[in-house]
Formats: structure tokens, C-alpha cells, sequence
């Protein structure tokens, strides 16, 4: 017994390492391949039998793309609106947060239970007034109409509020003695304490907006303003019979959002984990 | 010291009393003031983008609307929108349907292999960093990217799937355009995607638990098995709560990657119901029905998460 557990380990070992090297693969091909695929000729890409490799990278494909899609400013569009929405939310969650959890006011238990009802609601159910109001609002085709209605998150109030909540009550109140303003408390104090809250919460939001399609897609129009993914839309017509253009487009679009995940992503992915475990 | 919240709050008093020409009860109005300024801006933007529009959006689902005419004009039809699409949108009944094995698909995919990715992440495994990295680039990845990517991957005439299919000799495969086949290929694609949000999630859970119980297991002399059902799963279950409970709301709201791909084509055998709720709204003016059908999907997600907070809750501190 205790020597057949010893020789097959090594099995056991080998083969896990086979699993997971599969299901990696799986994970990354699909990008490989539309970058191999975007460095292709439209002749290449329509060979059969397939060819794998392109005889000559075509990196004339990347620049017939930039003459006729204005990745820059797709690129502006996004990084933009998301940063907008990421700074009001962070700061509307952690204000509100900070209110709920170290104040006393009447309406204090209501407004909160709002709050959490409002959790609960999905996106869809809202859609048609939403559109409704911003096109009342005359925002359609604006960036405040893709911005506003992202700038509160009853999630992030609420995530925001269990962090603070478990601050030291002494602190604010030594702040306080010490003359402190309640503005000054928040920013000095309670900002600092809860920065790693605040990185989850940005970094949801940030990847959230930054692939958001629906909402964009109904408000926005003109092209000046479109961001990545309503980019990637207009291009799937524009190139359907240019796969190699289409995949260039798509690849940098998606490229650059990966090199800053590979960089940061012990942050993304202890957040991720930290929300999932106290959900 | 006692406030007038009857909370003990001793240096606050002291404060107070630090001050002596400003009157205890003033200062604590003033703070109170703070806390309203600090929640005006948000609860006003969640009245006016949520709790409002829900409330007007179940008032539109009883009415006929283009959202052209004057609000107040909207002809009154009772439930008639629900009648409708509940007995004659065959539509939408498909849509449902769907929508359902979607995320039927889906959730049972992620939550098999994601658990089963994180107990192989969890053992002795070299390069955990990296192995998590590549699992979770798709996660991060806009679902009109990975639309694009599946569409050229699984075309019928050059995809690279099909080309690999027809040289081991094998027929062709539709795949995203084939009736039977769109739905389960866009199940494949969002478990792509998601799979390795429920890897790091699960694993985050694994190592929650503590060595202690194995240990003990080992001691009784416990197979892998047993410890995986006796422990592993038993001491899982919150995890698997969330895991569960958030994928099938997430997949039920499934819209991006199908409008990028499929369009809900062919024949509707990839229509889902906030596809089919955005045609309605959007490119048929129907805000009514649109409405109705949000509301019913909502109703479904709502009962859906019931029952499965039900089944899945740790109930060992009721037992």
C-alpha cells in the first residue's frame, strides 16, 4: 500500500501539471491566435488547409487599421469615462459609507435598508427609464450621459460602509478633540485606513466600465465618442470580410488592459477573492 | 456619559466640553448635518437611476408605450403585456428556455471546474502565480473581444477549430450558426470567460480551511476522498453559496456575447431574454412589453436565488 502510494505520486504529479497545462493552453490560445491571425494576409486567413504561422507578419496591418480607426481616441473615451466613474463611485461609496457607518442620524436604519434593496436590482430592470431620463436630460451622445448614471453603486456603499464600520470609533473622536473638521477626519483619517477596500471597489469598477457595452451602446452615437468596446462593434462590420484587420483592431484593444492586469494582478486578484469570501 | 442617542461617547462630550460656548446638542446637530451632506449626493443619484426608475418602469410594463408620446398618455393595458408574453411571444418563451439552459450550462460548467481547478491549484504546485495569471486573463477581457475572437475561432468555413475537425477527417461543424449548436457554443465561451474568477474564488475558500481538519482526518485514517467529502465540501459550502448564486444571476442577464456573436440567430436558438427585451425596446419601440419582460425576469432571478439560498445555506447553526 504505503509503496504504491509512493510510486505512483510521481504520476499523480505529472498529470496534474498535464491538466492544468491544458486548460491553460485552452486560456491563452484564443489570444495568440488572434494576434498571429492580425499579422496575416486576408489571403492566408482563408487557406485550407489552415496555415499556422503567416509566411511574412503583415505589420502594415496595424497601420491600414490606425488610418481608418481612431484607436487613440477610442482609447481617451475609455480611459476617461471609466476614470470618472471609478473617482465618483470611490468617492460617493466612501463618503456615504462613512456617513452610515460612524454617524447618527434619523433615517439612518431606513436610508440604509434602501440601500441594500437597491443592491438587489439588476441593470436590466432599470434600462428602459434610465434611457428614458438621459435622453429627457438631453444627454444622449454625451459623455456625462455614459458617465452619470455609473457615478453611485449601492454595492459600493455598502462594501465601503462594512470597512469602515470596523475603524476605532477613538480615532475619529481624538480627531475630533483635536479640532478636525468632518471633512478633514474623512480625508486624514478614514481614506487612508481604507485604502485596500477602496482598491477592490475601484478595481471592480474600473473593469466593469471599461468592458461595459449595453449602456454605451444605447447612448452613444458618433464615433468621437464611442469607447473600446462599441469600437470593437463598429469594426465587426467595417472588417467582416478583413479577419485579419478586425483581429489587429481587437488586439489593441485588448493587448494593453493585459499588460496592466500581468502587472498588477496580485491586487486584482487578492480584491476579487476578498469580496467573494465576505459575499 | 450618555449623547442623546443613548450611546456612551465620552470623548465626544469631552470635546464638547472643550468647546464651552457651543452648546452640546448644537455641535451634534451640526455633525448630523454632515452625515446628511455626506449621503444627499448618492441617495438622490440611486432615487433617481434606480429606485425611480424601477418603480416607472413597472408602471410602463401596464401600459403601451413608444416612449415618443407623452408620458401621461401612455394607453392603460393591464396585464395584458404579461398575458401576451406569457401565452403568445413564443419568442420569448424560447428566450426563456434558453436562457435557462444557458445558465444551467454555464453555472454547472464553472462551479465543476472551477472547484476542480482550484483543488489542483491547492495542492503542492509549482508557479500558482502564474497558472492563476493565465486562468484569469479572459475575466478581465471585454466579452465584445472574446466575441470577436470565438466568432473567427469557431467559424464555419475558416475557423481554426473546424480546420483541425476536417484534418483528423471528421465533418464539419456549424458551431455558432448551427440551430443546435449556438447555445452550447456560447456556453463554452462564457465558461471561458468566468472560469477563472470561480478558480480564484474557490482557492481563496480552500485556504480558508483550516490544515488542522486533514490533519485529524489523516489521524483516523481518512482516503483523499472522504476528506473531500467530509471536509472539503462540507466546509466549502459559503463559497459555493456565492459561487452559485452569482454566476446564475449573472448568466440569466446574459447579453453582451450574444449580440456579439449570434445575434440570438439562428432561428432564435441563441435568443435570450435581455436580447430579446433590448429588440423589443429598441429596435421595436414595444417599451411596454420590454418592461413586462424585465419584470418577469427579475421575478424569476429573485426566486431563483431564493431557492438556491435554501438549499446551499451552511445550516449548522440551525441544526
Amino acid at each position: 500500500m504505503k509503496d504504491e502510494r509512493t510510486f505512483l505520486q510521481p504520476i499523480g504529479l505529472t498529470l496534474k501539471y498535464v491538466v492544468l497545462a491544458v486548460g491553460a493552453f485552452i486560456m491563452v490560445f484564443p489570444f495568440i491566435w488572434m494576434i498571429i491571425a492580425s499579422l496575416m494576409t486576408a489571403g492566408e486567413i482563408q487557406l485550407r488547409p489552415p496555415v499556422w504561422l503567416p509566411a511574412e507578419p503583415q505589420f502594415s496591418n496595424y497601420s491600414d487599421l490606425a488610418d481608418s480607426i481612431p484607436m487613440g481616441r477610442l482609447y481617451f473615451n475609455s480611459v476617461f469615462t471609466s476614470g470618472l466613474i471609478v473617482f465618483g463611485v470611490l468617492l460617493s461609496s466612501s463618503l456615504a459609507g462613512f456617513a452610515f457607518a460612524k454617524y447618527r442620524f434619523p433615517g439612518r436604519e431606513f436610508l440604509f435598508y434602501v440601500i441594500l434593496a437597491t443592491m438587489m436590482i439588476p441593470f436590466f430592470v432599470t434600462l428602459i427609464p434610465v434611457f428614458f431620463i438621459v435622453r429627457q436630460l438631453g444627454w444622449i451622445d454625451t459623455y456625462q450621459g455614459l458617465v452619470v448614471p455609473g457615478l453611485t453603486s449601492a454595492y459600493g456603499i455598502f462594501l465601503m460602509r462594512q470597512f469602515i464600520i470596523t475603524l476605532p470609533d477613538e480615532l475619529i473622536d481624538a480627531a475630533r478633540i483635536d479640532g478636525a473638521s468632518e471633512l478633514r477626519i474623512f480625508w486624514r483619517i478614514v481614506v487612508p485606513l481604507v485604502k485596500p477596500a477602496l482598491a477592490t471597489l475601484g478595481t471592480f469598477t474600473f473593469i466593469g466600465s471599461w468592458n461595459a457595452f449595453l449602456w454605451p451602446l444605447l447612448v452613444i452615437n458618433s464615433r468621437e465618442l464611442m469607447t473600446l468596446p462599441l469600437g470593437i462593434n463598429s469594426m465587426k462590420s467595417l472588417y467582416a470580410d478583413n479577419t485579419n484587420l478586425l483581429m489587429a483592431g481587437t488586439a489593441v484593444a485588448v493587448i494593453p488592459m493585459l499588460i496592466v492586469f500581468i502587472f498588477l494582478q496580485r491586487y486584482f486578484i487578492q480584491g476579487i477573492a476578498l469580496t467573494g469570501l465576505k459575499g | 456619559m450618555k449623547t442623546q442617542y443613548g450611546v456612551i461617547d465620552a470623548p465626544a462630550a469631552k470635546a464638547a466640553s472643550l468647546l464651552p460656548d457651543m452648546p452640546k446638542s448644537a455641535l451634534m446637530r451640526r455633525r448630523m448635518l454632515w452625515a446628511y451632506v455626506f449621503v444627499s449626493a448618492p441617495i438622490i443619484a440611486l432615487l433617481v437611476f434606480l429606485l425611480g426608475p424601477i418603480l416607472f418602469s413597472g408602471w410602463v410594463s401596464l401600459h403601451r408605450w413608444d416612449m415618443l408620446s407623452p408620458v401621461d398618455e401612455m394607453p392603460w393595458r393591464g396585464l395584458s403585456n404579461y398575458v401576451f408574453l406569457l401565452t403568445k411571444d413564443r419568442v420569448f418563451l424560447k428566450s426563456l428556455g434558453n436562457t435557462f439552459l444557458f445558465a444551467i450550462g454555464g453555472v454547472g460548467a464553472n462551479t465543476a471546474l472551477g472547484l476542480g481547478f482550484a483543488l489542483l491549484l491547492n495542492s503542492r504546485i509549482r508557479g500558482r502565480t502564474l497558472w492563476r495569471v493565465l486562468y484569469f486573463m479572459p475575466v478581465i477581457t471585454a466579452p465584445l473581444a472574446l466575441a470577436v475572437m470565438f466568432s473567427f475561432i469557431f467559424d464555419r468555413n475558416f475557423g481554426i477549430v473546424n480546420n483541425v475537425i476536417t484534418a483528423f477527417g471528421l465533418p464539419r461543424q456549424p458551431f455558432l450558426s448551427g440551430p443546435s449548436q449556438a447555445l452550447m457554443t456560447l456556453v463554452f465561451i462564457a465558461v471561458y470567460q468566468f472560469v477563472g474568477y470561480y478558480i480564484v474564488i474557490f482557492l481563496a475558500g480552500l485556504q480558508g480551511i483550516p490544515q488542522d481538519y486533514y490533519d485529524a482526518a489523516q489521524v483516523d485514517g481518512a482516503g483523499k476522498f472522504q476528506e473531500f467529502r467530509f471536509i472539503t465540501l462540507p466546509l466549502l459550502r459559503p463559497v459555493m453559496l456565492f459561487v452559485v448564486v452569482t454566476n446564475t444571476i449573472g448568466a440569466l442577464q446574459v447579453f453582451d456575447l450574444v449580440f456579439a456573436t449570434t445575434g440570438g440567430a439562428p432561428a432564435n436558438s441563441s435568443m435570450t431574454v435581455v436580447l430579446h427585451m433590448y429588440n423589443t425596446a429598441f429596435k421595436f419601440s414595444r417599451m411596454g412589453r420590454a418592461s413586462a419582460m424585465a419584470f418577469i425576469l427579475f421575478a424569476i432571478i429573485m426566486l431563483i436565488t431564493l431557492i438556491q439560498v435554501r438549499l446551499l445555506q451552511d445550516r449548522t447553526y440551525q441544526e
